[in-house]
């Protein structure tokens, strides 16, 4: 059995009712918008293959964004504060198994992106880069802020990863579904918790609270709309849609999931600091 | 400590919320209850300017309602206190 069956059979293993979350929207179909196709085929490089210098510095500029490596002290830091909240904050025994699913789940991220790295610049795979996104480092004092973390934050990785699919960087376009995927599944697990919260009075009017906390920030992470890096990862076909185009999409999800949650969406403009 | 979490700590100080020594790899504090010393929550230092305290004086009313703090309910107690 080889190392990755390895982990499969334990994925496997882990499946429970709820668990993987990925696995009823995928099987209604594509639970993500279409993004359009890429402008571009022209450049296609595989491990190994030398690398433009430009080329190079964004796709390490755009792992250092992502963050989830095993060698990144930082990711650690981020997922032992998800450990610490799931055993303090924690409503019932089921929840608290399901966040131990996800931790899981995101160490295999850690050890794909570890290997990538490895592939890519032997020194970038032990380097600590603290998440610098303010997103990242809003209070979390509740289950209704870690559920809402999950819900933004995860989908936002997923996002990005069907971006990747056709990433001219061979090994992350090979990643990239299954990243997608499991991202997807981490935001459900939030939706499940939300859904959990506002099924009672408090609960919802908590989550319509602290909503106004979470919603800008989910849309300031993808950027300023005018980034002049933008047109360059386009050209270098690292992605396919800029910051405005993908924020659009992924404030069009969620915003159905907010409303269908009973609360309201806020005004898209209130609160940001990257437009 | 940086003057974001600086900024921070003083921010949960005025609700009964004592930011404790920076957790892990120093990027992320645990929150603590000032009056027990219970966990209620975690906050990173790379929050914005200005961020940290309107982020909690908007959150003054959820900690008066019980919505938001301690079950020992020190932050409660602390709405209630003239200022």
């Amino acid at each position: 059995m080889s190392e990755m069956d390895t982990i499969l059979d334990a994925e496997e293993r882990g499946r429970t009712g709820l668990w993987p979350f990925w696995r009823k929207p995928y099987a209604k179909g594509d639970p993500l918008p279409a993004f359009p196709a890429p402008a571009s085929r022209a450049h296609r490089f595989d491990e190994g293959d030398p690398l433009p210098e430009e080329y190079k510095s964004l796709l390490l500029r755009m792992l250092r964004h992502e963050g989830e490596r095993a060698g990144n002290k930082s990711f650690l830091g981020l997922m032992a504060t998800c450990l610490d909240l799931a055993e303090a904050l924690f409503p019932d025994r089921e929840s608290k198994l399901i966040k131990a699913e996800y931790l899981a789940e995101e160490l295999k991220h850690a050890i794909m992106f570890h290997r990538l790295a490895v592939g890519l610049e032997r020194d970038f795979a032990l380097r600590d880069v603290p998440y610098a996104h303010y997103s990242f480092h809003l209070p979390r004092e509740t289950w209704a802020d870690d559920a809402y973390f999950h819900f933004f934050v995860d989908l936002n990785g997923a996002f990005h990863s069907r971006d990747w699919r056709e990433s001219s960087y061979v090994p992350l376009a090979k990643m990239a579904t299954t990243v997608e995927r499991d991202e997807l599944g981490h935001s459900e697990m939030g939706y499940h918790f939300l859904q959990q919260i506002c099924s009672e009075a408090r609960g919802r009017e908590l989550a319509q609270r602290l909503l106004a906390k979470w919603y800008p920030a989910a849309l300031d992470m993808f950027g300023r709309s005018d980034s002049p890096n933008v047109p360059k990862f386009i050209r270098w076909g690292l992605k396919t849609i800029g910051n405005a185009e993908i924020r659009d999409l992924y404030k069009g999800y969620v915003d159905r999931k907010i409303a269908a949650l009973g609360l309201d969406v806020p005004d898209e403009r209130r609160d940001r600091k990257f437009l | 400590m940086s003057a974001i979490a600086e900024e921070i700590r003083q921010a949960y100080a005025a609700v009964g919320i004592t930011l404790d020594q920076p957790a892990t790899f120093g990027t992320y504090y645990r929150l603590l209850c000032a009056g027990c010393g219970r966990i209620l929550g975690h906050v990173g230092d790379k929050l914005l300017p200005g961020m940290a305290a309107e982020i909690v004086s908007r959150q003054g009313d959820l900690y008066a309602s019980g919505l938001l703090g301690c079950s020992c309910g020190h932050q409660k107690r602390m709405q209630e206190k003239p200022r």
